[in-house]
């Protein structure tokens, strides 16, 4: 088994992807969608695999360029790590590589070569930096024929088969042998524009390994840093003198405020960078007279975080109520039951009684202050949020 | 998708082409950025929700004081202008302008802007 590295995807993925076994990236042309075989590779060789990159599309110094700009030094891999070289030919150029195909253009020319390497190699992670420019050289027909014989071949030495593809318009014959017979498992990656939301998503179209799970994660590829899973929008709510903006502070990398004598009166603004996810953070203002600006900022939110202050029960139909301005039933929320380390504190187990909530609304005990239990506080409501999707 | 992205971007960017105009930003009106031309896209987010909140306050307070929807809110400073217009139920659109940029060109160019947005995500 080797893990993609992709945040989410292996545990999608019942654990990454079983040796032997291949993998397709497909991706909707004008999606970042090469970056997925790139972290693949990357990760696979830093959990001590094998690697070999099959580079189509451009030169492999390049590619080696683009593992640096995201802060990925392949080097310290040498003798892990190959490229096989199908570019540099094309253009009439020398190559330093390991592995070199001296045309490109003919199937079985690139055939004789990644059989070659299939069979010589121990086990080992294959990435194909483009299979669509494969297919562009060699035919549609001809590729999906090798393709074939190499996972074929690849079962038998326990290689892990990876390729990016993107959809161009080939015939629905080849699209649709990409998507159902060839590979083991097959990534859609591609493009929402819903509603103001404009975004990259990944998710499961089949995995014949696992429980199919067809989940799927808005993404934003960082330089560096790599995929992270992308949440536009996280509510942070609850009465006046909850706590929030502190929350909001704690848990964000980044954050400002407008607040005026102590108190926010337009909203506060977070982001939040931690572990591999990727969100930003809106704080609403507490006090009645501001419902109008509530209401303005709340559209959109993917989750919400309730503040309230575990001292102050009066104000916890006040909290209710502002789950109902923004609009929030039906989001995956926590109750963040803040002010823990202040005499008179109510335990989170009354506080469910007193707020008479379900028991499946998480009630998380924290001291925003303190910056105490506000991590794991995000990280129940991330579950909560990609459990839903 | 990716055309609605391109087409944004490219009224954005003539919309920069105007003198004056230092930098500008489709935000949605829930505070969420749609595409801006700012280099740094953390500062993009943070300014996207607070413009948002601007003009939306300032509606609703106009509304409220029976003056009707406002045509805009321009935020003055000794180092130039902040301007932000509606563009549609959607987004919003906000210019950066510096102190020398003739206003009435911006706003016109702005007011033309803010029509080819909101004619994109309607």
């Amino acid at each position: 088994m080797i893990e993609t590295g992709i945040p989410k995807l292996d545990e999608f993925l019942g654990g990454g992807i079983p040796k032997g076994k291949s993998l397709v990236y497909y991706i909707q042309p004008g999606v970042e969608g090469e970056i997925f075989g790139l972290q693949t590779i990357y990760n696979s060789l830093k959990k001590g695999g094998r690697g070999v990159f099959v580079v189509s599309s451009t030169i492999p110094e390049i590619i080696k360029g683009q593992f640096r700009e995201f802060g990925w030094d392949i080097d310290q891999f040498k003798d892990k790590f190959f490229f096989v070289d199908a570019y540099n030919s094309l253009i009439g150029a020398p190559s330093n590589e390991k592995f070199v195909v001296s045309n490109p253009d003919n199937i079985e020319a690139f055939s004789k070569v990644i059989m070659n390497a299939l069979k010589e190699l121990p086990p080992s992670t294959i990435v194909f930096g483009s299979l669509s420019t494969i297919i562009d050289l060699c035919g549609e027909k001809e590729t999906i024929n090798a393709v074939k014989s190499w996972n074929k071949t690849a079962k038998v030495y326990d290689h892990v088969m990876v390729y990016n593809f993107t959809a161009w318009p080939y015939s629905e014959e080849t699209l649709k042998a990409i998507k159902d017979e060839l590979f083991n498992a097959v990534i859609s990656v591609g493009g929402i524009a819903e509603r103001v939301i404009f975004g990259q998503y990944f998710g499961i179209f089949k995995a014949d390994w696992t429980n199919e799970n067809k989940k799927s994660m808005l993404f934003r590829v960082l330089r560096p840093g790599g995929i992270r899973l992308y949440i536009p929008k996280i509510l942070v709510t609850g009465p006046f003198d909850s706590g929030k903006s502190t929350f909001v502070h704690a848990l964000s990398t980044r954050a400002i405020s407008v607040d005026r004598l102590g108190t926010t009166i337009a909203l506060d603004h977070g982001h939040i960078d931690y572990k591999g996810f990727s969100a930003d953070i809106f704080g609403t203002p507490g006090q009645e007279r501001f419902d109008p600006i509530i209401k303005l900022l709340s559209g959109e939110s993917m989750g919400v975080f309730l503040i309230v202050d575990s001292t102050n029960p009066t104000d916890f139909i006040r909290a209710k109520q502002m789950l109902e301005i923004t609009k929030s039933y039906g989001l995956p929320y926590v109750i963040i039951a803040n002010k823990q380390d202040l005499p008179g504190a109510l335990a989170s187990e009354e506080i469910r009684i007193q707020f008479n909530l379900p028991s499946d609304v998480p009630i998380v005990p924290v001291v925003a202050k303190d910056k105490k239990g506000i991590f794991e506080a995000f990280e129940v409501l991330i579950d909560k949020i990609t459990g839903g999707i | 998708m990716t055309d609605t992205i391109e087409l944004i971007d490219k009224v954005l960017s003539d919309l920069k082409t105007a003198g004056g105009v230092e930098a500008c930003a489709a935000v949605s009106r829930d505070g969420l950025l749609i595409r801006s031309s700012l280099h740094k896209e953390q500062f993009a987010e943070s300014f996207a929700a607070m413009s948002a909140t601007m003009l939306g306050a300032a509606e609703t307070a106009s509304i409220e004081l029976g003056k009707g929807v406002p045509n805009r809110v321009i935020v003055e400073s000794s180092q130039g202008r902040l301007i932000a217009v509606g563009a549609g139920r959607k987004a919003l659109l906000v210019v950066i302008v510096n102190q020398d940029a003739g206003l009435g060109l911006v706003l016109l160019e702005l007011d033309k802007a803010a029509l080819s947005l909101k004619e994109l995500l309607e």
